[in-house]
């Protein structure tokens, strides 16, 4: 049986491979993540001129370990918000994770029996989460802000307003390098390129493709949308415990407030310059790396500039608008876009 | 045509001129015509019912009243000047109003803000309650509507809805009033009651567009009567130059789009089994037996009844009684887990909202289902669209470049994306609902077409239609519903089109 519609438009119907989308545009703001790349290139490009420090490899190295941190609760935010989820309280996860750990080496555990539990805590944090969001009809945006300040405030209690060092444990992650790389950039790489993967060959991320695009189509269509959520939020809460441990190799000790609410805003800033809808459907792992990144030196920038730190904010958040901008522009241009 | 008006009881006696006149309006849909030159006079002090079957027109010529959409030729004249480009806020400014079919309330809201929602009367910036209170309940009263003003929108029942919105319109001094259908779904005491209403603004000078599906109502409210079929006027008259006879033929009498094929006749198997199914008002104690390939269609005016049905039977909503047998299991309902393993296949009417995800790819949507049956774990897509290729030929689907989002595809297409994602996936049972909404003539073939092969593989088929046309090409029988209740079953044989449509919409129950 074949079927034939008058109204078939006549050209290239239907047939062949499916062509990726839009690689003859000509503008860079018409390629995927144009602006985003055009920004960041003219950024580094001005802070290489102005501050002859900015190109050095001990700087560079210095902006890789910084954002590597930033980009693991960024790759697990990403995979969230695709599927039409949202979680404010990785960065006090992670808050929470750091301070247990800290505390767990400090008492004499072994590494990698700290490494197990913190993870296994930050997972269980996050299907708590995943638990409020699915059974209850709170909205995730409420359940995980009430999660992160509750979390932010039993991190404080953990460390007891002291801050905890845990000597030379852990520092070989939060040092050392492969290849000139730092391990925390190889980790964040990982992920990353794990999570990429994810959305784009397995079942499991088209599921939050579909969830994010439509619920209901996604649960007639037979996909398991509550497992899924606890999944994802599970999924979310682990990496904010792996991101809470290389913080913590990092700076070889637990203070209070780190990590913490103000972290996971960046990253979430992070993930909406990258292009990522808030309310689903729209996500890109690159663009979250590229966000990430465009974030990261554009602090260093600030700090090599010898710009007032309190301005920080001011750039981060002016970035965070002209970025969410572009990006509504963009999707507004393309065809089947809402 | 030379606008006289006989029938217009009015107190500014018949020579009053047209308050609005309409004159060779077209407008298409993305190639599909919708309207194809209409011309439409109306007159204060009198009802003017617009009539025909479902994608007539009759929607999309109110809603170029309306503003609400541009008419692409033709004129549009208020009070004898003409008007290019309405606009809703336009038209509002002209006095013509519009109560479309689903009722436009802020359901948080008191009745007495609802009616006077935009021109909420104010001391300074703050509110004067008391006086919106006073303002409403008067609105109210001159209408002789009795709903207490500080009950909650939500709580109404949607005649008292529909009067509310009436009143609304009424108060902003609304001459002309467009009613969609404001009787769909209401008991037989509600419909009286919006009909007095009706009656009432009719004598008070105001023009009023009534559309409706029943003709007995039709009958008895209406002094004038415009069918529209196909996006062209057929017949224009006074009501009491026509008769019920006449009115359905002017309606139907349309060319088959598609003929009728021989199908295989079908099983003596039962494929599925509704017994009392009853959820509210809109679904009551429905039951009905389809065997294994053939076709039975549920007939009734779109909406509720029939995405009522496709949610109890999708599992999305638990019926409150009523069990349901599929090839002789019963298959608990108000999971969708259960229906989809017990083999019940439902397409929605809704496919925007229920059926497709818009911003993914054609290829994607189409695998949707089966690669979740298949318990797939990897997504590729070239593979993936190698297995889309001979479903797209199959249901063709057609798209400008390789593999576009969904939402790009025309309305056609979409629906035969819809099709082919579910009708692929073993299905032991189908409830279509609507499966021909809103596409055009020649994508109504091919889904017929692909309906009928649907039960020539043996599959049960439960075909929820508004269209008596479509239940005649497709339907082996059917059960003729009317608010929430089935009012008639028959053979398809055994029946003339005629017949149907009379049936179906010759008055509701009681």
């Amino acid at each position: 049986m074949s079927l034939k519609t008058s109204a078939a438009p006549d050209t290239a119907a239907g047939a062949g491979p499916a062509k990726p989308s839009g690689p003859t545009s000509r503008t860079p703001l018409h390629l995927p993540h144009g602006g985003l790349i055009l920004v960041l290139v003219l950024v580094a490009v001005f802070t290489a001129v102005q501050a002859d420090s900015f190109t050095t490899s001990q700087n560079l190295l210095n902006v890789l370990r910084q954002i590597s941190v930033n980009a693991v609760i960024a790759a697990g935010l990403t995979l969230l918000m695709t599927a039409g989820g949202m979680d404010f309280s990785m960065g006090s996860n992670a808050a929470v994770t750091l301070s247990v750990a800290a505390q767990l080496l400090h008492s004499g555990w072994s590494t990698p029996a700290v490494v197990v539990v913190s993870l296994a805590l930050a997972t269980a944090i996050g299907l708590v989460n995943g638990l409020v969001v699915t059974f209850t009809r709170v909205a995730p945006f409420v359940a995980t802000l009430a999660s992160a300040m509750l979390l932010d405030g039993v991190a404080l209690l953990v460390l007891d307003g002291m801050s905890v060092t845990i000597g030379d444990k852990m520092t070989g992650l939060g040092n050392d390098k492969l290849a000139g790389v730092p391990y925390l950039t190889l980790v964040a790489v990982l992920v990353l390129a794990l999570t990429g993967v994810t959305m784009r060959f397995t079942t499991f991320g088209r599921d939050a493709f579909a969830m994010g695009g439509n619920e209901h189509v996604a649960r007639l269509s037979g996909i398991n949308v509550s497992g899924r959520k606890l999944a994802l939020y599970a999924l979310a809460g682990a990496l904010a415990g792996l991101a809470g441990l290389m913080l913590l190799s990092r700076l070889g000790a637990a203070a209070p407030n780190t990590a913490g609410l103000m972290t996971q805003l960046t990253a979430v800033a992070a993930v909406v310059i990258g292009g990522t809808s808030l309310a689903g459907d729209h996500g890109s792992i690159v663009g979250t790396a590229l966000g990430v990144v465009l974030l990261g030196v554009v602090a260093n920038a600030l700090n090599l500039l010898q710009v007032d730190s309190n301005y920080q904010f001011v750039v981060t958040g002016g970035v965070l608008l002209v970025a969410a901008i572009i990006n509504e522009f963009q999707r507004k241009s393309t065809p089947g876009g809402h | 045509m030379t606008p006289t008006n006989p029938a217009a009881p009015t107190a500014t006696g018949a020579a009053a001129p047209a308050v609005l006149r309409v004159r060779g309006v077209t407008k298409s849909f993305g190639g599909a015509a919708a309207l194809k030159g209409v011309d439409l006079d109306l007159f204060p002090g009198e009802v003017h019912a617009l009539m025909g079957m479902n994608g007539a027109g009759k929607s999309t010529l109110v809603q170029v009243l309306a503003g609400v959409h541009q008419a692409d030729g033709g004129t549009v004249e208020v009070d004898g000047r003409p008007q290019s480009a309405l606009s809703v806020r336009k038209a509002r400014r002209l006095g013509i109003s519009f109560v479309p079919q689903r009722r436009e309330l802020a359901m948080g809201l008191t009745v007495a803000e609802n009616v006077l929602l935009g021109d909420l009367p104010t001391r300074g910036r703050t509110v004067r309650w008391k006086a919106v209170r006073a303002e409403a309940a008067a609105a109210l009263a001159g209408l002789g509507i009795d709903i207490a003003v500080d009950r909650t929108a939500g709580t109404l029942t949607v005649a008292e809805q529909t009067m509310v919105e009436v009143a609304r319109e009424v108060r902003r001094g609304g001459r002309v009033l467009i009613l969609d259908e404001p009787t769909a779904c209401l008991s037989a005491k509600d419909a009286h009651r919006i009909r007095a209403l009706v009656r009432r603004l009719r004598d008070e000078g105001v023009a009023i567009v009534y559309i409706s599906h029943y003709i007995d109502e039709v009958m008895a409210v209406a002094d004038r009567v415009t069918v529209l079929r196909d996006g062209t006027l057929v017949r224009s008259a006074p009501a009491a130059e026509m008769d019920a006879a006449a009115l359905v033929r002017s309606m139907v009498g349309r060319d088959v789009v598609s003929t009728r094929p021989g199908r295989p006749a079908p099983k003596d198997e039962s494929g599925l089994t509704i017994r009392g199914l009853t959820h509210g008002r809109a679904v009551q104690d429905f039951t009905v037996q389809v065997r294994k390939g053939e076709i039975v269609a549920v007939l009734g005016p779109a909406g509720d009844a029939q995405s009522r049905l496709f949610d109890l039977l999708s599992g999305r909503r638990r019926p409150d009684a009523g069990e349901v047998h599929v090839d002789g299991r019963r298959v608990p309902l108000g999971r969708v887990r259960a229906s989809l393993a017990g083999g019940l296949r439902c397409v929605t009417g809704d496919r925007r909202a229920l059926g497709l995800v818009a911003g993914l790819s054609l290829d994607e949507n189409l695998m949707m289902a089966s690669d979740r049956f298949a318990r797939r774990r990897l997504h590729r897509r070239g593979e993936l669209a190698r297995r889309a290729a001979p479903l797209r030929d199959d249901y063709g689907v057609v798209a400008l470049t390789g593999n576009p989002p969904v939402g790009s595809l025309s309305g056609g297409n979409q629906q035969k994306v819809l099709l082919g994602k579910w009708l692929e996936t073993d299905p032991v049972v189908c409830f279509l609902e609507d499966p021909t909404n809103g596409v055009d003539v020649a994508a109504m073939a091919d889904i017929h077409t692909l309906v009928d092969d649907l039960a020539s593989r043996g599959v049960a088929v439960l075909l929820a239609s508004s269209s008596a046309e479509e239940v005649m090409r497709l339907a082996d029988r059917v059960v003729v519903v009317s608010a929430g209740r089935t009012v008639a079953e028959h053979d398809i044989d055994a029946i003339t089109r005629d017949e149907l449509v009379a049936t179906a919409l010759g008055g509701q129950p009681q």
